[in-house]
Order: structure tokens, then C-alpha cells, then sequence
């Protein structure tokens, strides 16, 4: 299963996103990119049936990069994501809908804010100051809920990243091959690393037997 | 066309609803009397409430059947002790016998939910419930039945006083032991609404009310549609 | 035609023959059984609502439980919520069975397959007392309700717990032992539908040096965050820890009220809008 999590900081959106790709028994991509650029503002991460979500995601690349050279203006954020929401509503119903499950990161550049949408295969969506897919959102959203703070600088954010994937690292049952980070936010969309991985303290502090023994 | 067999022990056939209230010195088990099987009304004169011996009442609450044969072995079990020991059985060691009884039966289940409410050796009034196969616990109240959807959030919020404030303080309100005349108007009440919305519950009231002189029965009326 | 008549010939019951002496059975595994081929796929039919939600008799279920070593001994801490498919059973139901004065067991699974049994482990615990005039490990109480469960593997009983208590050598020690047979020691265990949120708090927030108050909040905190994703748990908190002389109970903490004074604590929460 693959990872999808976002989380708003005070001038940015961050999105990280699993690196495998698997079929069956095998891992076919070590390095494979989850995110792709939908104008200079909005980046949206992906996961669901193969084959359904390249398909998908180019799809939405296009038409958003279409509304800019007619227009002359690009989509804003909410706009994209209003617009992708409603792809996936209007497949739904029509014999081989998308399964696709998104998340949406932009920002106004004109407000200058941060903006995050949770979008299903159903076509639900929901703006979230954080928010995660799959078997992830099980761990992280509680990790979340405890350590997420409004005001975030993108170095608390990334360092809240890190801990999140450090749990899922520690506790998922597969290797999904570390994690990329995108990163919305005033110039753009940018690659950036993640602060060093840990394994999660809960497990890296085992107690030794002297330890124990003394306890 | 296929045949299918399969084996199917348990029917739909029961009692409506039953509800208990535990009070300082006094318990309630109070049920209604009609008796049905999917749309038909079988009778309108079965009651629920089971006296067991030792002050102890049960109703079984479920497919009628089961219940039927389980309040027998509650009832034999009480027997047998008394041959035995030769004493009472005190309520918590009934409700211990009950799990027993019903875990006994863990890989071919009882289909009922039942409710035992009785005196405790220290004077207090006591309600214990259990799910169909055993595990129980001691509680202020509880209702069981097709209309336990209704009357469990209404004892919930008039018993334990779940979501309300002091209007005066804005404080959450405390739970405390409901007094016999409160308590019994809770019940008609409860009733009263359950008969409204479920069709399986009308016909006759009885409210058992228990102290630790023994226990009293006594009928209303409620809706016969 | 003698052998037809013997066939379906019983010997006449005695007065007392034929009736169950009251509550007493041969033992602890002496089970009533349909008489048919497969009783487990019987039993999964009726009672198993989560494959089956046509199952009538609901059995009750779904939990979030935790416990952990740290430097003051052994935190456990769980929710109070019971279900029933979708009815929430009771938001009052004790989830630590206080198996003797030195071990606690959490329950999650089946309520009736966790009370019963780790009832009769209690049981089994006070008879080693009696014969060996001396306590019971860990290790050899897990051990003998873990063989109970590979014993009924199969056989549809569901349990997921931790033995928790002290060893001889006065060390603290969880058993995670489950209806699979599994029993697996370990430091720090969730266990129950809302073990992952548990996770996401309690890995993030542990320590072995957490004092005692650290530790009991850390422990209450994880399986708030629990009630609050995972809608199949929630009630209240009941904290416990455990030190060498045994358990002492630390408390019910109300889900209702404790998320607000936690929320505004911590500035945590913050997908709740005030």
C-alpha cells in the first residue's frame, strides 16, 4: 500500500510520498515519484489502481496546463482541486470509474497561503491542515493529531514528517523504500530532503536485560 | 436448482423489551408482556420477568426458545446449590453461575441477552447484564430487547445523567441513586415511548420492584396496536 | 430383529438421570456442541458479524489496549468502549482483569473468550500458589493460556491480551498472547481495532527514563488518541502500573471531558475547530 501524507506549515504545504512501486511478489521502483506538478503553485500526490493513476494524473496535468494557456491566468489551488474533485465524481459514475485517492497541495500566491485537499475515489474532498491515505493515515493521523501545530516553520514541518515516517518505517509490515518530499509553497514547488529517519522510540528504546534488571 | 442445508437453530420469535434499574435499597426489572414472532403478535399475556429463587429475577431477552431453556438451568442451578450448600446464593456468584451457564455454550450460543437483578449481600440494589455468550458486568441500569436502541440512551440520559448540566452552574450533573417513585415513573415512561415505536412492544407492563424483603409485581397497561 | 431393538433401545433414566446437576460441569473445557460436521463454520455463521453482518447474535467487540515497560515498572491503560455491530453495547466495561493482586490481563477481542478465560487463568495461578508455595511467573501464567487457545485454535474463540506482572527475578514483563496461539514477549505492546493510532502516540512519545506521572500520561494520551480515530473504541480510560509489590489502579478518565483538557494542554487536536 502505498503512502500519501500532507501536512500545512505556516507558508507551506508539505507532501511526502512512498518511493516503491510493487506488483505481486516484487518490487519493480526503488525511486519512483508520487507527486506531479499541476501549475506553478499546485502539486497533487497519487495512489490507487495501476495503471488508473498515471492515466489519471496526466489527465489533470493537462487540462490544468490547457485552462493556462487559454486563460492566460493559471488555476488557483482551490480551483484545481474543486476541478479534479469533480473528474473523479463525474468517472464515478461511468462504467470504469478512476480509482484514484489524492492529495492536493498549493498555495495562493496572492494570499500568501497554504492550502491542502483530501480527495477519494468517490470524490470526496475535504480541506485538511493535515491528512494521509491508506494504511498510513491508521499510524500517522494520530501522531498527527498529537504533534501538528498551527504555525508550523518547515523545519518543525519536515522534522514532523521525519516522525511520521520513522512510525510507519517502524511498524508497517512492508518496505516502501523511504519516502520523497515536496514541498508548495511561495517559490514554487520544490524537492527537498527529509530530516535523518529513526526508527521510532517506542522500539529503539528496548530496554537491555541489565536494564530491566534493575528496574 | 441447488439445495442448500444448512442448520438454523435459532428463530424470531421473543418477548418485546425488558429494563432494570438499580436503586440504594430497591432494583427494578420491568418488561412488557406481548410476545411475537416477525409480524404476528403470538400472545399479549407472556411475561419476561423470571423469578429464579433467592429474590433473584432474570429476564433472558431473546429468541424464545433459548430463553426458555436458559432460565431453566439459571433456575436448576439455584436448586442444586441450595441442595449443596445449603444457603443463598448471593447475587454475584448468580451472576458468576450465569456466566458459566451461558460460556458453556460458547461454540452452540444461547440467543438471548440476559439481565439479573437481585439485592446484594450489602443491602444495595444491583443489575447485571450479559452478552449471549458470558461476559458481564455490574451496572446502574440496562434494557435489553427490540427496544433496547431506544430505552438504553434514555436511561443513559436520565440515569446516569450522561449530557446534562446544572442549568444554574452549567456543571455536568452527578449520578446519583434514583428513589424508588422517580424511578418507577422512569420506567412507565420508557414504555410508554418504546410501545409508541416498536411494534413488538406493547400489551402489558409488569414492573417487578425488588428489595430485600423479596419482590412485588404489579401491571399497566400500554398500547394493544 | 434383537439387534434392530437394541439399537433403538436406551436404558430407562433414574429419577435424577438425564438432569444436569446445576452449573456443574466436568470442567473448564466441557462444552456443549451442535451435533453437526463443522461447528465452527456453524458458530462463524450465526456469530461472526464482521464477515457476516446478516449474524444475528452479536457478540461483543472491538477495543484499543496498551501496555509498556519503562523505568517505574509496566503502564496499562485501555478504553471502556463494547460493540455490537454497530450499537455501541456499554461505554462502562472493564477491559483490565485483575487476575491476581501482581497480574493484570487486557482484554480485547471477544469480551465473554477474555473474561472467561483469564478468569480460569486466575484460577490456575492461585492453584500453582497452593501447590509450589510460591508465585506465579509471567511467563508460565502466559503459557498456560496460550496453550489453552492453540488448544481451541480454530475453533472460532477470539482473544488478543497482555499478561502483564513481575517475574521472580523482580522484573517486569508483558506476554502478548492471542485466540491464534501466538505468545510473544515484548516491551511495549497496542493490541485491539485502534492499536495503530495507540502506536502513532505511544512510539513517538516513549522513553525508557519516563517517570512515573510521564508515563501514566503517556500511556492515558495514546489511548485517547485511539477513541478519537477509531470508532470502535472509546468511553473512558482506565490506567493502571504495575511495580514490583503489584498493581495499583490509577483511575477512569471520562473520553468526553479528557479531550479538551488534553486539547487545551497540549494544543493538540488540532483537526477539532473550536
Amino acid at each position: 500500500m502505498d503512502i500519501l501524507i500532507g501536512l500545512q506549515t505556516a507558508n507551506e504545504v508539505i507532501l511526502v510520498t512512498s518511493r516503491a512501486i510493487s506488483r505481486g511478489v516484487s518490487v519493480l521502483k526503488h525511486d519512483d515519484n508520487k507527486v506531479v506538478k499541476l501549475n506553478s503553485y499546485t502539486a497533487m500526490a497519487y495512489s490507487g489502481e495501476p495503471g488508473d493513476v498515471s492515466n489519471f494524473a496526466e489527465y489533470i496535468q493537462a487540462n490544468v496546463a490547457l485552462y493556462g494557456l487559454r486563460h492566460g491566468i493559471e488555476m488557483t489551488p482551490n480551483s484545481v482541486a474543486a476541478f479534479t474533485r469533480s473528474e473523479l465524481a463525474r468517472s464515478l459514475r461511468t462504467r470504469k470509474p478512476y480509482q484514484v485517492n489524492l492529495l492536493i497541495g498549493g498555495f495562493h500566491p496572492r494570499e500568501a497561503k497554504p492550502m491542502l485537499a483530501w480527495v477519494d475515489y468517490l470524490g470526496s474532498k475535504v480541506d485538511l491542515p493535515y491528512a494521509a491515505h491508506g494504511y498510513a493515515a491508521y499510524y500517522i493521523t494520530a501522531t498527527l493529531d498529537r504533534y501538528w501545530k498551527k504555525g508550523l516553520t518547515l523545519e518543525q514541518g519536515l522534522k514532523l514528517a521525519a516522525q511520521c515516517v520513522s512510525e510507519l518505517q517502524t511498524r508497517m509490515p512492508i518496505d516502501f523504500k523511504g519516502c520523497d518530499v515536496h514541498i508548495v509553497g511561495k517559490s514554487g514547488i520544490q524537492s527537498a530532503d527529509l530530516p535523518p529517519i529513526v526508527v521510532a522510540p517506542g522500539v529503539a528504546n528496548k530496554p537491555s536485560e541489565a536494564t530491566l534488571a534493575s528496574a | 436448482m441447488p439445495i442448500e442445508h444448512s442448520f438454523n437453530p435459532y428463530g424470531d420469535s421473543s418477548g418485546g423489551s425488558t429494563l432494570a434499574i438499580a436503586g440504594k435499597d430497591f432494583a427494578i426489572l420491568a418488561g412488557d408482556t406481548r410476545h411475537s414472532t416477525g409480524y404476528s403478535i403470538d400472545s399479549r399475556n407472556e411475561s419476561q420477568i423470571h423469578s429464579v429463587g433467592d429474590g433473584l429475577l432474570v429476564s433472558p431477552n431473546g429468541f424464545s426458545a433459548d430463553a426458555r431453556a436458559f432460565v431453566d438451568d439459571v433456575h436448576n442451578d439455584i436448586i442444586w446449590y441450595h441442595h449443596k450448600h445449603n444457603k443463598k446464593l448471593a447475587i454475584s456468584s448468580c451472576a458468576r453461575s450465569i456466566m458459566h451457564t451461558l460460556y458453556r455454550r460458547r461454540f452452540f450460543p444461547y440467543y438471548v441477552s440476559p439481565i439479573l437483578v437481585g439485592i446484594e449481600p450489602d443491602g444495595t440494589g444491583a443489575v447485571y447484564s450479559f452478552d449471549p455468550v458470558g461476559s458481564y458486568e455490574r451496572e446502574a441500569s440496562r434494557a435489553a430487547g427490540h427496544a433496547s436502541e431506544l430505552l438504553v440512551p434514555f436511561l443513559d440520559n436520565q440515569v446516569r445523567k450522561a449530557n446534562q448540566v446544572d442549568p444554574e452552574t452549567g456543571k455536568p450533573l452527578a449520578q446519583h441513586d434514583l428513589d424508588l417513585e422517580t424511578a418507577l415513573q422512569l420506567v412507565k415512561d420508557a414504555f410508554a415511548g418504546a410501545a409508541e415505536r416498536r411494534i413488538q412492544v406493547g400489551d402489558w407492563l409488569e414492573i417487578a420492584v425488588v428489595t430485600k424483603d423479596g419482590h412485588k409485581v404489579e401491571r399497566y397497561p400500554l398500547r394493544r396496536d | 430383529m434383537d439387534a434392530i431393538v437394541s439399537k433403538y433401545t436406551r436404558p430407562v433414566a433414574g429419577p435424577l438421570e438425564g438432569l444436569r446437576s446445576g452449573g456443574e460441569r466436568k470442567s473448564a473445557f466441557d462444552f456443549e456442541l451442535p451435533s453437526i460436521d463443522r461447528p465452527a463454520a456453524f458458530l462463524r455463521a450465526h456469530t461472526d458479524d464482521a464477515t457476516n453482518p446478516d449474524a444475528r447474535i452479536k457478540i461483543q467487540h472491538g477495543t484499543t489496549t496498551l501496555s509498556f515497560k519503562f523505568q517505574g515498572g509496566i503502564v496499562v491503560a485501555v478504553d471502556s468502549r463494547a460493540t455490537a455491530g454497530n450499537w455501541v453495547a456499554s461505554q462502562s466495561v472493564k477491559k483490565v482483569l485483575e487476575i491476581n493482586p501482581y497480574l493484570l490481563g487486557t482484554m480485547a477481542g471477544g469480551a465473554a473468550d477474555c473474561q472467561y478465560w483469564e478468569r480460569w487463568l486466575g484460577s490456575q495461578c492461585r492453584l500453582h500458589e497452593l501447590r509450589n508455595k510460591e508465585r506465579i511467573t509471567v511467563s508460565a501464567a502466559s503459557k498456560i493460556l496460550a496453550n489453552v487457545m492453540y488448544h481451541y485454535k480454530g475453533a472460532g474463540l477470539s482473544m488478543g491480551t497482555m499478561i502483564c506482572g513481575y517475574s521472580k527475578q523482580d522484573k517486569p514483563e508483558i506476554f502478548y498472547v492471542d485466540s491464534d496461539g501466538s505468545r510473544v514477549p515484548g516491551h511495549l505492546f497496542c493490541v485491539g481495532s485502534g492499536q495503530t493510532f495507540a502506536y502513532g502516540v505511544l512510539d513517538q512519545g516513549y522513553r525508557w527514563d519516563l517517570s512515573v506521572d510521564e508515563a501514566l500520561a503517556l500511556g492515558k494520551r495514546a489511548i485517547l488518541a485511539a477513541t478519537h480515530r477509531d470508532a470502535y473504541s472509546g468511553g473512558s480510560v482506565n490506567l493502571y502500573h504495575i511495580k514490583s509489590e503489584g498493581w495499583v489502579y490509577h483511575g477512569n478518565y471520562d473520553v468526553g471531558t479528557e479531550i479538551w483538557k488534553v486539547k487545551e494542554e497540549e494544543g493538540s487536536f488540532n483537526d477539532i475547530r473550536t
